[in-house]
């Protein structure tokens, strides 16, 4: 049994619905402990990116409540929005990408919304464009860049300030196995430091073989 | 955030939407010129009429008994009067002598009447810098009373239809005008609108990856202050030059001396260039907040 103290994130009888008569879900209770990885499931069209953008508060939900490092988020003001989002890194489905900055202007956005110093920022950046194997393509703007690769950019922008929650929604669907491999252990090695993970993946072989939590969406309620 | 971030960004900005940031200041400065130029119209209107008086001047007849010593003394009364610019004096000849010139061909019906018929007079120039209407009205009453002056004329009929007219005419400029600064701030929030729309992706993320939203609005709202700034002023600045080249002019050409252009009074410059300035900024902020809800 999860206590309420450790748990980052809590779901309590959280309604979703789509006009006219869209019910994406009907109920949904969860708890995540600090510091878990948990796996999302289910086909395409369930739910999945609608949970984590409830998550970040681009979605409201349409009743009950969902508290994220012990706020609860019906009660945070447009203003007190970003705050939130800081703590949360977001690896979007559809990248987000700015087009019409670089590479590096991309994933260092992240740390500019946060005011960090220029010469701190830019190591970091490094930092985590190397990890993502990117250093070499800083300076070219994300269209020119593979799906695989813009994946990637996505990534690095979302861990670049260090958060501790990341949402990845479908991080992995783009690339091939070994780049599926990296991310993979990106991830671990993310978790191992602290960060809870909820990775939102119709990809059954991601963890197939792991002892990780997977959450799975079945007529608009969670069986874990 | 500190002003040198602020401006570091904006300036990133302003190179990144170069060719967008320069339409906007365009149709800024386009908007405000017309509209400077009917705000230069209004203001010479009233100025020219005010100054229309002195081309009338006064005409003061004098009564037929006026014995001829007495003339160059009132003449040198009337020029001693620190309103008065120059003084003729017509002779009852050469009042004689301007009527057959206006009659031209039909100058017979003059015939054996005698010269001495119509009345000396002196026709007073006002003093330009002087001028002011209740002035002359006050004078002409004095000079009428002055002994061997019977009648004192000067164009009070056609002052007071000119100032009808006048009224009239700056009433059309005015509303024209009042109607071109909504027809400005209309196409002026319109290509904001288009600015802003056309970067809404890029604000879009900024916000979801968690900047505020005065962060996010800091260089556009500096850019905007810019656009209006400078718009309003290269508009300013283009009817200040044609000012300048139409009084250049007025002092080569005679016909448009008594023209007199003046320029728009300096506090309403002022306004125009802060009114520009306002709407840029708040247009910009009210069209923002559209993508800022996310
Ligand atoms: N803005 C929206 N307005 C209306 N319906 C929406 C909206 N966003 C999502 N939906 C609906 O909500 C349902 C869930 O969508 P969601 O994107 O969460 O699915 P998903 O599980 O992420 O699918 P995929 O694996 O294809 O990414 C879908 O039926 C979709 O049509
Ligand atoms: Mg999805």
């Amino acid at each position: 049994m999860i206590s309420l103290e450790s748990s980052i994130i809590r779901f309590k009888d959280v309604f979703k619905k789509y006009y006219p008569e869209n019910v994406v879900f009907s109920g949904i209770d969860l708890e995540i402990e600090k510091g878990e990885f948990v796996f999302l499931t289910g086909p395409s069209g369930i739910g999945k990116s609608t949970m984590l953008r409830i998550l970040f508060c681009a979605e409201h939900p349409t009743s009950g409540e969902i508290w994220v490092d012990g706020v609860a988020l019906s009660s945070l003001s447009s203003a007190q929005v970003p705050y939130l989002r800081r703590k949360i890194g977001v690896i979007f489905q559809d990248f987000k990408l700015l087009s019409n900055r670089t590479i590096f202007d991309n994933v260092a956005l992240s740390l500019e919304v946060i005011g960090l110093g220029k010469k701190q920022a830019e190591q970091r950046v490094m930092q985590v464009l190397e990890g993502v194997g990117l250093k070499g393509k800083m300076n070219q703007y994300p269209l020119r860049l593979s799906g695989g690769e813009q994946q990637r950019v996505a990534i690095a922008r979302a861990v670049v300030n260090r958060p501790s929650i990341i949402l990845a929604d479908e991080p992995t669907g783009n690339l091939d196995l070994q780049r599926t491999e990296e991310v993979m252990m990106l991830m671990e090695e993310l978790n191992a430091r602290g960060a809870t993970i909820i990775f939102a993946t119709h990809d059954e072989r991601l963890f197939e073989n792991t002892h990780r939590r997977v959450l799975r969406f079945l007529n608009g309620k969670i069986r874990t | 955030m500190s002003l040198a971030i602020l401006c570091r960004r904006a300036f990133f900005d302003l190179r990144q939407n170069f060719f967008g940031q320069l339409i906007t200041t365009m149709v800024v400065s386009l908007s405000i010129l017309i509209f400077a130029f009917f705000t230069l119209l209004y203001f010479n209107l009233q100025d020219f009429v005010d100054r229309f008086g002195t081309e009338l001047g006064l005409t003061i007849f004098l009564t037929k008994e006026v014995p001829k010593d007495q003339i160059p003394y009132l003449y040198q009364k009337l020029t001693d009067l620190p309103e008065v610019e120059k003084v003729t004096y017509i002779s009852s000849e050469e009042a004689f002598r301007r009527l057959e010139h206006f009659l031209k061909e039909e100058k017979d019906v003059l015939e054996g009447v005698d010269p001495e018929f119509l009345p000396p007079s002196f026709e007073v120039q006002i003093n330009r810098a002087v001028f002011q209407l209740d002035r002359i009205k006050q004078l002409a009453g004095e000079i009428d009373k002055w002994p061997g002056v019977s009648k004192v004329q000067f164009g009070q009929e056609w002052i007071d239809r000119l100032h009808v007219f006048s009224g009239l005419v700056r009433t059309i400029v005015a509303i024209i005008g009042i109607l071109l600064m909504f027809t400005a701030a209309f196409v002026v929030t319109n290509t904001i609108k288009l600015n802003v729309y056309a970067r809404k992706e890029e604000l879009e993320i900024m916000r979801l990856v968690g900047a505020t939203n005065m962060f996010i609005q800091g260089p556009f709202l500096v850019e905007a202050f810019l656009q209006g700034l400078l718009g309003s002023s290269l508009a300013l600045g283009i009817v200040f030059a044609g000012y300048s080249f139409l009084q250049g002019f007025e002092t080569k050409f005679e016909l448009l001396r008594g023209m007199n252009i003046c320029f728009i009074p300096w506090h309403y410059t002022v306004a125009i260039i802060a009114s520009s300035v306002l709407l840029c900024v708040t247009g910009t902020a009210l069209v923002m907040r559209r993508f800022l809800r996310l």
